[in-house]
């Protein structure tokens, strides 16, 4: 690492920096961009069919499909590009890019991996630092700007249905963000800390012997409403009321084509990371190993990375397995079950802590 | 970094005031929060950033925006007469009042702190520190807060379920 920045004349602390960001957003475009394809396959798994498995490298090399992803790029790239005549033309640039960037900074305070020190310096691996102050509300906030990119879009198309999915979509949204919010807390109360890391750390161990000691074991309430809150924020079914393709044609994106299109879903695929290392940092133990005192670092990488593709899966599973929700049942859900949910959540756990528990 | 967020901040403003479009002005305002968070992590306190960007980016102007779309209105309306006198009037409003803020800041402990070498730095602000501080040193403060939302919250619900 000295030797690499010094043959670079920077500091080693900015190389890792580098490092880290190309790591980090390098791996989370390309989990997304690998899981617009997963999702594909997948979906045609669950419905018996094959799915996109044709397109191959030089007519060759098929891989099961995978050169799919870079035949859509190119296509994608090599579309007219068209902006409708009565939209805000500038509005209409600047969406997709409202759109992607919160899903992807969003990931930027996760640690994914253990902590490691050599040469006398400790690297972390998250790119804020832990200590940063922010903690866990980087990605509350963050969270919160991806409404944005729904609103500002369906604004901008200039388009009743667009208009119709952006205002269903950021209504769910904001609803929903109270509901995670005060899951979100009572993790912040039984850790006694709101840093990713402290909150990582305190999930290591076992609980009651056999179980790992992640907090899906003492908060299940907590758990299911942090769960569902993340489905209404990436905008996935059963909550995807800003495309709602079978009622207002695709929503948010209906003008959208072309490569501003693929940013768009990038930037759900994006999101889904995000929520998936969210849920994993939150209530999985992050890159806690199992059962494994002090895990090397390459392993706890790898149990990190094992468990946000496992949670990006489950996002594709239940896309396909249920209906979308009615609007009203989605506020009625939101308001009336999750709300009161975490705030049982939220005493139920104060109570306890005031007992000395 | 300082005239960084505080151009962002002012660009944010005036592009807001300047701007005919109702919505192109409510995201110059959200451009005007962001500098503002900006400058509270330039001034140590990550927290009050973090909040100013969930609280007021994240939820109060998209309802503003959510309203705005709602009721369909994309230009803002001409006054229906215009009187200079509340030109200079506010001109002279806007002028005392920046006045009255520089002279705090110039005035203020923490600046002739800074003229003094090896003077204690602040600490940066945690969540704890701030749930320390509104629950020990500011709890009245805090609770009378607390029932003003309250209260506004029921007046709310009362104004829009007129029979329930």
């Amino acid at each position: 690492m000295d030797m690499l920045a010094s043959l670079l004349h920077i500091t080693p602390a900015v190389l890792w920096m580098v490092l880290k960001v190309v790591i980090v957003f390098g791996g989370v475009m390309s989990l997304a961009a690998i899981f617009t394809w997963v999702e594909r396959r997948g979906s045609a798994m669950i419905q018996d069919r094959i799915g996109p498995n044709r397109a191959a490298l030089f007519g060759k090399i098929r891989i099961i499909g995978l050169a799919q992803i870079l035949a859509d790029g190119i296509k994608m790239f090599f579309k007219e590009d068209l902006v409708p005549t009565d939209s805000n033309r500038n509005l209409f640039w600047l969406a997709p890019f409202l759109a992607f960037v919160p899903a992807l900074l969003g990931f930027a305070v996760i640690p994914f991996g253990k902590s490691f020190s050599s040469g006398g310096a400790t690297y972390h691996l998250s790119v804020l630092d832990p200590g940063n102050g922010m903690g866990m509300l980087y990605p509350l906030a963050i969270g919160g700007m991806a409404v944005y990119g729904v609103l500002v879009a369906a604004w901008s198309s200039n388009n009743k249905w667009s208009i119709l999915g952006g205002m269903r979509a950021s209504a769910a949204m904001v609803s929903y963000e109270i509901g995670m919010s005060l899951a979100v807390v009572s993790i912040f109360m039984t850790t006694g800390g709101y840093d990713p890391s402290e909150i990582i750390s305190s999930q290591g161990g076992t609980f009651l012997g056999v179980l790992p000691n992640w907090n899906i074991f003492h908060q299940p309430l907590g758990f299911i409403v942090f769960f569902t809150c993340m489905f209404a924020e990436t905008n996935r079914l059963p909550f995807d009321f800003a495309e709602g393709e079978s009622e207002i044609v695709a929503g948010f994106n209906t003008e959208f084509g072309s490569m501003k299109f693929s940013l768009m879903a990038l930037a759900e695929y994006s999101h889904m990371m995000t929520a998936s290392a969210l849920i994993a940092t939150l209530y999985f133990g992050g890159w806690q190993v199992p059962f494994v005192q002090n895990p090397p670092v390459l392993l706890s990488v790898a149990c990190f990375v094992l468990k946000l593709l496992f949670f990006a899966w489950v996002f594709v599973w239940i896309r396909w397995t249920l209906p979308r929700f009615r609007y009203d049942q989605l506020m009625a859900l939101g308001w009336k079950r999750m709300l009161p949910l975490a705030m049982v959540n939220l005493v139920f756990h104060a109570w306890r802590m005031s007992q000395g528990h | 970094m300082f005239i960084t967020f505080a151009l962002i901040t002012l660009l944010g403003a005036i592009g807001m005031l300047l701007q005919k479009n109702v919505i192109v002005a409510g995201l110059c305002m959200v451009v005007a929060f962001f500098g503002v968070a900006g400058l509270f992590v330039l001034l140590a306190n990550p927290v009050a950033a973090a909040l100013q960007i969930i609280v007021y980016t994240g939820a109060i102007m998209v309802l503003v925006l959510f309203v705005i779309m709602m009721l369909n209105s994309h230009e803002e309306e001409k006054a229906q007469a215009s009187h200079p006198v509340q030109k200079w009037v506010s001109l002279a409003l806007v002028v005392a009042a920046a006045i009255g803020a520089v002279n705090l800041v110039v005035a203020s402990p923490g600046l002739k702190a800074l003229g003094i070498k090896g003077a204690e730095m602040p600490q940066a602000m945690t969540l704890q520190k701030v749930g320390t501080l509104l629950f020990a040193d500011h709890v009245l403060g805090f609770e009378v807060a607390g029932l003003l939302l309250l209260a506004a919250m029921i007046g709310a619900v009362a104004l829009t379920k007129r029979n329930l």
